[in-house]
């Protein structure tokens, strides 16, 4: 999987690649405008990671060339802006997702591997892992072929899981991602614990291995 | 309080009218030379009572003519003042109007009338000077909470990539995992108010002007279902009183972040296992949640005006309330009664 990210703050955009690098992820950068119309030109990438503030020019300009060129990459707008008027402009011309700084590296890491999915994959968006089998557009989960019950909630953190094999996943991030956009109670992140739990249960009474972990008392990781 | 020409005028009535009685002894005493001038030089002589008869006419007519002159002169000063009180200091008062209906929030420029007054033109220009002094500085703090909170996006998100990073070490200890979550905490603190800060810049700046009619009744349903994660949490019941078809204009972003700060703040103020009273009327929307002490009114609805260890809020999301209820005239008060916070919001 090739993803490109174009970003001109090289302590982040080298903290993403480092973080996307064991993920079977190759991953290429661009710091400035005049660079990234170069490499979209020439290569093609299974995701691209796109600033809009960038030296040189608009990052808005480089979604439209992508558009104009009929790239099939993903696009997610990485962006300090957090204004509706953007996103909207940028989902508009064709991005994927939007997702405005700062971020937990896992919550990117989701994103990418929803984008990636959702390209490649279309129809049959079907994961298998053992005896784990996640229907992506059914958003149904069966263990050896028979269907686990889950909420809204225990589904995503599942995918949010698997998105990030073998990563340590702080509480923070989990609670951000739980919450997303409209909470501004984060010091309290003890709601999380719940949906874990039930997330657990559910998958190990259906038979399914213990892939996963709590680490250091409050941290999880997915090991497989 | 009295105008500043019916001070002045007083006093000059004051005066005629004391030139006035001083002069009727005068005008007596000339008269009366003249009477007597004029009836020695033609041989006259008068009875004791004549002459008195005639002093006391002399007086009389006198004393009458200076009464009359005093009217026509305080009808005069009457009328005159209010020409003058009208005429030339019409520039004053509509300057004065002008200043008034001057808010800095709302950004309008103030144009003052031309006027040929030294003083008045002189005025509006030392105004003028003053307000464009005033605009320009509100427009720098302005631009300025706007730049700082957009170029700390940037290092805040080097910070958290670096901690997700710092994270994946193999082999940490407990403590470090710890330090990490700790400073993970304190950054999406950060986080927070640097939204929020952003978020209150932009309702200043009069951006999400677009509005439509917003059905409250359902997106207080739907704020409270999305807030039921934080709410079971706690223990905690919504007792709902929520009138059906409520609807209001407005711009539903901005109606959605005052709900939800509101009730962000009810549920994070109150202790486990209570219950918080939300109720809403086609006139106003109550939030109630059970508190010890009453908070401090003047300090509540202010930007960093209630945060303490104690509160780890972002002391923004009142002031975000207040700004939001501003922009559509609409009333944000705070009381405490039965030991229950009450914060309601007036259409």
């Amino acid at each position: 999987m090739k993803i490109l990210i174009i970003e001109d703050e090289p302590a982040l955009s080298k903290s993403i690649g480092a973080y996307l690098a064991d993920e079977n992820y190759l991953c290429e950068y661009a710091g400035n405008f005049g660079q990234a119309i170069d490499k979209i030109t020439v290569y093609d990438y299974d995701c691209i990671l796109l600033d809009l503030m960038l030296p040189g020019g608009d990052g808005l300009k480089i979604l439209e060339e992508i558009k104009e060129q009929n790239k099939q990459d993903g696009v997610i707008i990485i962006s300090a802006k957090n204004s509706l008027d953007d996103k909207i402009k940028g989902l508009q011309i064709g991005a994927d997702d939007y997702l405005t700084k700062p971020f937990h590296l896992p919550e990117l890491a989701a994103r990418i591997y929803s984008v990636i999915r959702r390209k490649q994959f279309g129809n049959v968006n079907i994961i298998e892992l053992n005896e784990l089998k996640i229907n992506l557009l059914a958003k149904t989960v069966s263990v050896n072929d028979n269907n686990v019950v889950l909420t809204k909630k225990e589904f995503d953190l599942l995918l949010y899981f698997i998105s990030n094999k073998n990563k340590v996943i702080s509480k923070s991030a989990l609670a951000e991602h739980l919450s997303g956009d409209v909470a501004d109670m984060f010091d309290n992140y003890d709601f999380i614990y719940v949906h874990i739990k039930n997330l657990k249960k559910k998958l190990t009474e259906a038979g399914c291995d213990n892939y996963l972990k709590t680490l250091y008392g409050t941290g999880y990781k997915w090991e497989i | 309080m009295s105008k500043l020409l019916n001070r002045t005028m007083k006093r000059f009535m004051g005066y005629a009218g004391l030139v006035l009685i001083i002069s009727i002894p005068v005008y007596y005493y000339v008269i009366n030379m003249l009477w007597h001038h004029e009836l020695d030089e033609h041989k006259i002589e008068l009875t004791a009572a004549a002459g008195r008869e005639d002093r006391y006419l002399i007086i009389l007519f006198v004393t009458l003519l200076t009464v009359l002159f005093f009217l026509l002169l305080m009808i005069g000063f009457i009328l005159l003042n209010r020409r003058i009180s009208k005429r030339l200091w019409q520039p004053f008062y509509n300057s004065l109007a002008q200043i008034k209906g001057f808010n800095l929030d709302q950004q309008q420029t103030v144009s003052f009338e031309e006027t040929d007054i030294e003083e008045f033109s002189e005025l509006n220009s030392s105004l003028n000077k003053l307000i464009a002094g005033n605009i320009a500085v509100y427009n720098q703090q302005k631009e300025f909470a706007d730049n700082a909170s957009h170029e700390l996006q940037t290092p805040l998100a080097i910070i958290q990539s670096k901690l997700d990073l710092l994270l994946q070490t193999k082999l940490l200890t407990d403590e470090q995992y710890d330090l990490i979550e700790d400073a993970n905490k304190a950054l999406a603190r950060v986080t927070r108010i640097n939204k929020n800060l952003l978020l209150l810049t932009k309702i200043e700046n009069s951006q999400f002007m677009d509005k439509e009619t917003i059905d409250l009744s359902e997106l207080l349903e739907n704020s409270l279902i999305l807030f039921s994660i934080f709410s079971e949490n706690k223990n905690l019941v919504f007792d709902k009183d929520i009138a059906t078809g409520v609807t209001i204009e407005g711009n539903k972003i901005l109606v959605e972040i005052l709900l939800n700060n509101l009730i962000t703040n009810a549920i994070r103020y109150t202790p486990n296992d209570n219950t918080i009273q939300i109720t809403l009327n086609h006139k106003a929307l109550f939030i109630a949640n059970p508190g010890t002490l009453s908070l401090q009114q003047e300090q509540l609805f202010k930007r960093f005006g209630n945060t303490s260890a104690e509160t780890p809020g972002t002391g923004l999301g009142l002031s975000l309330v207040k700004q939001i209820c501003s922009r559509y005239n609409w009333r944000t008060d705070y009381t405490f009664s039965d030991m229950r916070h009450i914060f309601s919001v007036t259409f």
